[in-house]
């Protein structure tokens, strides 16, 4: 009986620890970055995790949504390039932000449209795909740029839209100490949440991404539904583009966007998304990408070199894949662990 | 003698006992039937003996041609004279068959190279002698699911083992091969080699067992002699208090047709010519590949049909379009389950509702309430046994699962429903379940076609059975004419054959 309960309440915890082990991965995380950090945090440096989590999550929620059915994108970095350029030039041209924000995701739409059709539609390998659109849109940024005798995409601060755009990237809402780019990020986590778990377009994401013949035998028109995923993913990658732009003010081909594709993968996989796609939520996804955040301040609170960054991302990356295979990993010794003892005692009954 | 005895065994996961001092013996040169439902225990107690699984200390003991065997692994299992053929196919899909055959036990030549002469000229005596006609040199990828079971006993026979234990070893075979891989099995038995076998039909344990033992719910039951009893009669004890007789076949008034194919061609199938009426319950069959199941696919719009008409509700379709087929109330509870109808990372009200999500797309919101009412509704009506309707579709037996896939459909509110072996890997007591469901189904209306290899099943539940030869339709027979050797001699193309003969003569 007591073992039969015993057993109840730790496959409720393995569950537990199944669902939220990405809060769990954040809170130690954050625990080292109080630590470090001591008397020096305050509001605003709390505050400032969300922040600067706010291009890279947007761009992982899309990466998470395309994770979830099966697939991967590559070259989100590559988008956040072209898209951020033209947008910078979009603005330059006509001085109106909405037209910019318009503009930023209607590319990002189509960028994702292209990847999309070339998967869903001729079947192609996503990884080859978006691993040559990654080359393609970073090199088209450069070219442009190139061909306008530019070394860099710089908004024009003489316009008179400029100071509202750069309010909108880096003030608070007015009265509190909440960055608004903040209050955009938890929008744009709401929007998602409710799509993925709360509109029969999210279950057949997870339908496709758990088994795709069976998806299809259901009905699931699989080749669309990819090419809408991308879509989608190409619209939240424009519209992270636009606050990236509003954000920073200039956008440089060459180092902008550069390894967000591997932080975006990593944030989904922290956030426990499986990368073979069907199991996983998105609400993970703003927690894995606030937790690599979070290495880069403590890495600056640290003073160390900014060069061993990648190495200490790279190892939490790890460590994280490693703390949600415990269960599946415990569950293998203690297996091993009863037959030991299993032939122990019948060597000893010899 | 006795080649192998398993006493007292007894077995527990995590706290959960799967088997509870069971015993167990097979005679050498007898064909010992291992019978129980899905859960029963049957694959625990061959995965101790396989090595895959150690019993729990302390329980019982196992000799195996008169020496004990403890601590059994994979290795010394084999090392003892087991051969086990699985019930998943575990060939190689990427590698040729010789290369399968002789998996780590490649012969090389004196420079340690592989020597592929020798092994594809083994292959090739082993596969005259079994009478298997599969290229060695084939890619496996490129065989057919029956080639690959085929392939999958031979690797086993190959072995020359002592005991054999086969787990179901012939639900990708047709009855030629069944009747084919039987001799092989009397003809080994001759020879004092030693069976365990594992099957869900009766039919054929009847054929081939001398002796049975059951299992029930982890407890060992009865052994006997296959000579001395009836199917029923082990179907009894096999699912315990719960059986009941479910023949409940009724005549009904039909109505008028609503399923029209008119010259229908296409992958697989050629010229059909059919008419279903509304109410009515079709059974298909055939030896594999005839071309039923092809028929189906087509008809649900996974397949496109080259030429031909295509009428339902008397309205003509043209399409590819599985949406198409739903819209107009048609559905298709495909072949292997697992492939492809479980989404197993979803719960069973998501199962049951992906379907229904896609014919209402237009209306993006899910209205968590309605749709558990409605779920709640659905598995009592289906009888469902399942706790949650949050728990994974995997934490089910493979009848429920079935009958959450079957609720899937009746979730669409469609009128034709197409079975495409909807009995696979099911266990007795389950398989009466969906006959039952299947006749009641038809009672309310709705017109159902069963596509199966096994003709009793057919017996059971159609009006009328469709017998498929080469991809066209061999004979139609009406409910009284439908009879087990009937079927096989045009579904053989025995029956033709002498018509022709016939008329030839005069």
């Amino acid at each position: 009986m007591s073992n039969n309960k015993m057993g109840k309440v730790k496959s409720i915890l393995g569950e537990i620890w199944q669902r939220y082990n990405f809060i769990l991965i954040f809170i130690v995380i954050f625990a080292v970055f109080l630590i470090i950090n001591g008397n020096a945090t305050t509001l605003t440096t709390l505050m400032n995790i969300p922040r600067h989590s706010t291009v890279i999550g947007i761009i992982a929620l899309g990466m998470g949504i395309i994770i979830l059915t099966g697939g991967i994108d590559l070259s989100v970095g590559s988008q956040l390039v072209l898209i951020g350029g033209l947008t910078v030039m979009v603005f330059n041209m006509t001085n109106n932000i909405f037209l910019c924000m318009l503009f930023a995701i209607a590319m990002g739409a189509i960028l994702g449209l292209f990847n999309g059709l070339l998967i869903g539609m001729f079947n192609m390998p996503p990884f080859i795909v978006t691993l040559a659109t990654m080359l393609m849109f970073r090199s088209i940024a450069q070219t442009v740029m190139n061909s306008n005798n530019w070394t860099i995409y710089q908004l024009n601060a003489k316009l008179t839209g400029w100071k509202t755009l750069w309010t909108l990237g880096n003030a608070y809402v007015p009265g509190t100490k909440i960055p608004i780019l903040v209050v955009i990020l938890v929008c744009v986590v709401i929007v998602m949440t409710y799509i993925t778990t709360s509109t029969k377009f999210g279950k057949k994401i997870y339908a496709i991404g758990s088994n795709e013949k069976a998806a299809q035998l259901s009905g699931i028109n699989v080749n669309v539904s990819r090419v809408v995923v991308y879509m989608l993913a190409g619209i939240l990658i424009g519209f992270a583009t636009f606050l990236y732009v509003a954000n920073v003010g200039s956008v440089d081909p060459a180092t902008s966007g550069k390894n967000y594709e591997l932080y975006a993968i990593a944030g989904v996989v922290i956030g426990g998304i499986s990368m073979s796609g069907g199991k996983g939520r998105v609400l993970g996804i703003v927690f894995g990408s606030m937790s690599f955040t979070l290495i880069d301040k403590i890495i600056t609170a640290l003073g160390v070199n900014p060069l061993i960054n990648d190495t200490i991302k790279g190892a939490i990356l790890l460590l994280a894949i490693a703390v949600q295979m415990l269960p599946e990993v415990t569950k293998r010794f203690n297996l091993k662990k009863a037959k030991d003892i299993t032939e122990e005692t019948e060597e000893r009954g010899v | 003698m006795n080649i192998l005895e398993m006493n007292n065994i007894t077995k527990s996961f995590f706290g959960v006992t799967v088997l509870n001092k069971v015993n167990f013996e097979v005679e050498q040169g007898e064909i010992h039937a291992l019978l129980g439902e899905n859960g029963a225990g049957k694959s625990t107690l061959m995965n101790i003996l396989g090595g895959i699984h150690p019993k729990d200390r302390e329980s019982g003991a196992i000799i195996f041609d008169g020496m004990p065997m403890e601590n059994i692994s994979i290795k010394s299992s084999e090392a003892a004279g087991v051969a086990f053929v699985h019930q998943e196919l575990n060939v190689i899909n990427d590698l040729k068959v010789y290369e399968n055959l002789f998996l780590n036990k490649e012969i090389i030549n004196k420079v340690r190279k592989l020597n592929k002469k020798e092994m594809i000229r083994q292959t090739t005596d082993l596969f005259i002698s079994l009478g298997v006609d599969i290229d060695p040199n084939e890619m496996v990828s490129n065989l057919d699911t029956s080639k690959k079971q085929l392939l999958e006993i031979a690797k086993a026979l190959h072995a020359e083992q002592k005991l054999f234990i086969l787990d179901e070893p012939t639900t990708a075979l047709n009855n030629e091969q069944i009747n084919h891989l039987f001799g092989i099995i009397r003809r080994l038995k001759a020879a004092g080699k030693s069976f365990v076998f594992i099957s869900h039909k009766m039919p054929e344990i009847f054929e081939i067992a001398d002796r049975y033992t059951i299992l029930r719910n982890g407890d060992y039951i009865a052994t006997g002699w296959i000579k001395n009893t009836t199917p029923e009669e082990v179907t009894r004890q096999m699912v315990g208090e719960s059986y009941a007789n479910t023949e409940v076949y009724e005549t009904r008034v039909l109505g008028e047709p609503i399923l029209e194919i008119e010259n229908l061609s296409g992958d697989g199938f050629h010229n059909i010519d059919l008419s279903i009426k509304k109410g009515e319950v079709v059974g298909f069959t055939g030896l594999q590949g005839a071309g039923s199941s092809d028929l189906m696919q087509c008809i649900f719009g996974v397949k496109e049909a080259k030429s031909g008409k295509l009428k339902v509700f008397g309205k003509t379709i043209k399409h590819g379009s599985i949406h198409k087929s739903m819209k107009n109330k048609v559905a298709m509870l495909a072949a292997n389950r697992k492939e492809n109808s479980v989404i197993p990372d979803m719960s069973l009200l998501e199962n049951t509702y992906i379907a229904e999500h896609c014919l209402s797309s237009r209306k993006p919101h899910i209205f968590v309430k309605k749709e558990i009412a409605k779920y709640e509704n659905l598995k009592s009506m289906l009888n469902i046994k399942a706790n949650n309707y949050n728990d994974l579709i995997l934490s089910l037996s493979g009848g429920n699962q079935q009958k959450i896939i079957l609720g899937r459909w009746l979730n669409i509110e469609a009128e034709i429903l197409l079975l495409d072996n909807p009995t696979q890997g099911i266990d007795v007591g389950a398989k009466a379940e969906i006959y039952k469901l299947i006749l009641e189904l038809s009672k309310q209306g709705k017109t159902l076609i069963v596509n199966t290899l096994e003709i009793p099943e057919i017996q059971k539940v159609a009006d009328r059975c469709i017998v498929f030869y080469h991809g066209g339709i061999q004979a139609i027979l009406n409910r009284e004419e439908i009879s087990e050797e009937k079927v096989m001699l045009f579904a053989t193309n025995t029956i033709v054959k002498q018509e022709r003969e016939v008329k030839h003569v005069q």
